[in-house]
């Protein structure tokens, strides 16, 4: 009679186990932190170990799983410059200089703990393959292998909350192992239009020792944008778009 | 020792206290609100700047700028800026303005420049389309310090290429298309420049409404820009520039342009002047290099085909000791006003030279300091060896303050570019505080 138990629960069991597609739970990570398309205004809040702080906001715009454009409309000595992401590809305009020019993944537009990559962040599926998931009591642990060369971190270790499939904290790693910065999603907040989701990232690095970044979210909300915004030729009139 | 009862109430306050405040710093809380688009929007700078020049009194720059001044080593002046810049909306029509005020003071002169760097009305009936009229600041290039295609602009500055720059009047217009594909982004660029008496008169001769246009494609995650500027008040111009991520932290970008029959004014040593017709082949190549560190690596070269070889600049600066040698022995020189008006010409420009290499390695976050950024530039001219070293400290921590330090020292033998400049060093400071 145990034996027949046992092969029961083995066979409820397994093949829920081995239906656990890391691929699934990544997509549905990315559209549960953000609406394909979307529109928000962020705050990013550096601090130093001093405790002095300097703050940007930056209002956002996403199209698709990797177009995306944030206009600085604080500090007034970056208002006016705009960045753009398509794909790989991210760019810089300041309006004293005139004209974009090509940034890469790793610099920073704020000089803060967070790099463009993670200021002008796209789908992760659209950056990274799923290549473990590990199921623990509350959380998967998603091993996640960049898909090419030219994305900011080689590896990233997520931790995903298992109710509500929402990030609870990244580790993300350079090729050589090396621990570049730990990401965590802080405060869930019900932004209407059905988006729920953490309205606060902190950031530290053990590159960057006694120094933390913040990152907040307002008014997240759905929102489809023509093609024509997600160009070099846009950038110094993305500005206009704000209601 | 024992605590009264008072006492221990003001330390458990303060201990409420300093817990509330560390309790408030971890809280966070932001309201997008006061971020709404406004009607009328205005912004700018206000910026103090201190230069001591070490001038260089055997430069032939210096004689020709100072010859009839008492004669000085040093030189201190002090510049305050105002810039402006704001915008008005209203429909879909938006009117832009940028205005440059600035008040100079050294030992020699005062100065005072108000100038209008862009007002321009827009409307865009469409996303993909911007139609726009008046006073704007067109740049076109992928080059850092140079842009050999920036066709319908005035002159970039290399020792400051992200300094605002006045615009030209004209009328313009973008049309954006967006594809799926290889080729992504399409966009054109059609130009129209009048030139007259008293509009656009430094951009060439008067009675011409020049034509020009730039083609930019997103092709493979490569940028290309194709840019052709009209015969008219300069002569026909075309040329392109790409600029590309090789991978995510090293860019490569180019620029290559020709100006169709190019009259350059060239003299002997004896002041004989010739004007050498022909077309003009520039380019530039560069990259922008980001290691593990931190560490921005700009390098340029520079090929020049408007300038000067190191024969040519020779026989210019021989000019200019031979028409002061008779200045000092006669008290005249027929050779000095032919020397001043070509010093004012293209010889005087800020790089006349025909190859140039430019340099720049900047450190984010130096020494451990957030927001302090060193950098060391260095510019050659590589026909004549002379150069210029400029070390540079940019410090951007207070809110809305940019505090920059910069030392320029210029090396060259006599006869050479940066030889025969007016200064030999440069002492630069100033504070920036935008509002």
């Amino acid at each position: 009679m145990k034996k027949l138990l046992w092969l029961a629960l083995c066979l409820v069991v397994l093949p829920a186990a081995a239906a656990i597609d890391g691929t699934q739970i990544l997509q549905k990570v990315d559209r549960n932190l953000e609406p394909e398309s979307y529109e928000t205004y962020r705050k990013l809040i550096d601090i130093q170990p001093d405790g002095s702080k300097k703050e940007y906001v930056l209002y956002t715009l996403k199209k698709g799983r990797d177009k995306l454009v944030a206009l600085f409309l604080s500090p007034a000595s970056d208002k006016g410059r705009s960045t753009l992401r398509i794909g790989d590809n991210m760019w810089l305009y300041i309006p004293d200089v005139g004209r974009p020019i090509r940034i890469t993944s790793l610099q920073s537009v704020t000089g803060s703990v967070f790099n463009n990559a993670d200021i002008l962040r796209v789908d992760y599926t659209a950056e990274y393959n799923v290549e473990s998931v590990e199921e623990q009591k509350d959380t998967y642990i998603l091993s996640l292998k960049a898909k090419t060369g030219e994305v900011a971190y080689d590896r990233l270790k997520m931790w995903v909350d298992k109710q509500l499939l929402l990030p609870v904290t990244i580790e993300a790693y350079a090729a050589s192992g090396l621990l570049l910065k730990t990401l965590r999603f802080k405060d869930i907040k019900d932004f209407g239009g059905g988006i729920k989701r953490p309205a606060t990232l902190e950031t530290d690095s053990p590159l960057y020792k006694g120094y933390k970044s913040v990152m907040l979210w307002s008014a997240l909300k759905k929102a489809t944008f023509p093609d024509e915004i997600f160009t070099l030729n846009y950038l110094p009139r993305v500005q206009e778009l704000r209601k | 020792m024992s605590l009264s009862r008072g006492s221990w109430a003001g330390w458990s306050l303060l201990f409420l206290l300093a817990a509330a405040h560390a309790s408030a710093a971890e809280e966070y809380s932001f309201d997008a609100s006061a971020f709404e688009k406004k009607p009328f929007e205005i912004g700018g700078y206000l910026q103090l700047k201190q230069e001591d020049f070490a001038l260089n009194r055997s430069g032939a720059f210096y004689k020709l700028g100072n010859y009839n001044q008492p004669q000085r080593d040093s030189l201190d002046r002090t510049t305050e800026t105002m810039e402006l810049i704001g915008k008005v909306r209203q429909g879909i029509g938006t009117f832009d303005f940028h205005t440059h005020s600035d008040m100079q003071r050294d030992q020699l002169a005062h100065d005072h420049t108000n100038l209008l760097y862009e007002g321009v009305y827009s409307i865009r009936p469409d996303p993909g389309v911007t139609m726009e009229a008046g006073k704007r600041t067109l740049r076109w290039g992928k080059g850092y310090a140079w842009n050999p295609i920036g066709f319908v602009e005035r002159p970039k500055d290399p020792n400051d290429p992200e300094l605002s720059r006045e615009g030209l009047v004209m009328a313009n217009s973008d049309l954006i298309f967006n594809r799926e594909g290889p080729l992504q982004t399409i966009a054109f660029t059609p130009v129209l420049l009048p030139v007259g008496k008293d509009v656009n008169s430094d951009f060439g001769a008067p009675g011409h409404l020049n034509p020009a246009a730039k083609l930019y494609l997103l092709y493979r995650d490569t940028d290309i820009d194709f840019a052709w500027q009209g015969q008219g008040s300069r002569p026909g111009r075309f040329g392109m520039d790409f600029a590309r991520n090789v991978t995510s932290n090293f860019e490569i970008h180019g620029e290559w342009a020709r100006i169709q029959q190019f009259a350059r004014p060239v003299t002997d040593s004896a002041g004989r002047v010739t004007t050498e017709v022909g077309n003009a082949t520039s380019y530039l190549l560069g990259l922008r290099y980001l290691t593990e560190k931190d560490t921005t690596y700009i390098a340029e070269y520079y090929r020049n085909a408007t300038g000067y070889s190191d024969q040519e600049a020779r026989q210019f600066y021989q000019l200019v000791d031979t028409a002061f040698a008779q200045l000092q022995q006669t008290g005249g020189s027929a050779l000095l006003p032919k020397a001043l008006s070509l010093s004012q010409g293209s010889y005087g420009r800020p790089n006349p030279g025909k190859d140039y290499l430019y340099f720049r390695a900047q450190q984010k976050d130096a020494l451990g300091i957030v927001y302090f950024q060193p950098s060391i530039t260095a510019m050659m001219n590589l026909q004549d060896l002379s150069y210029q070293v400029t070390p540079e400290f940019l410090y951007t921590g207070v809110k809305n303050l940019d505090l920059r330090l910069r030392l320029f020292m210029l090396r060259g033998a006599t006869l050479t570019d940066f030889g025969e400049k007016q200064n030999s060093r440069k002492l630069e400071f100033y504070a920036r505080y935008y509002f």
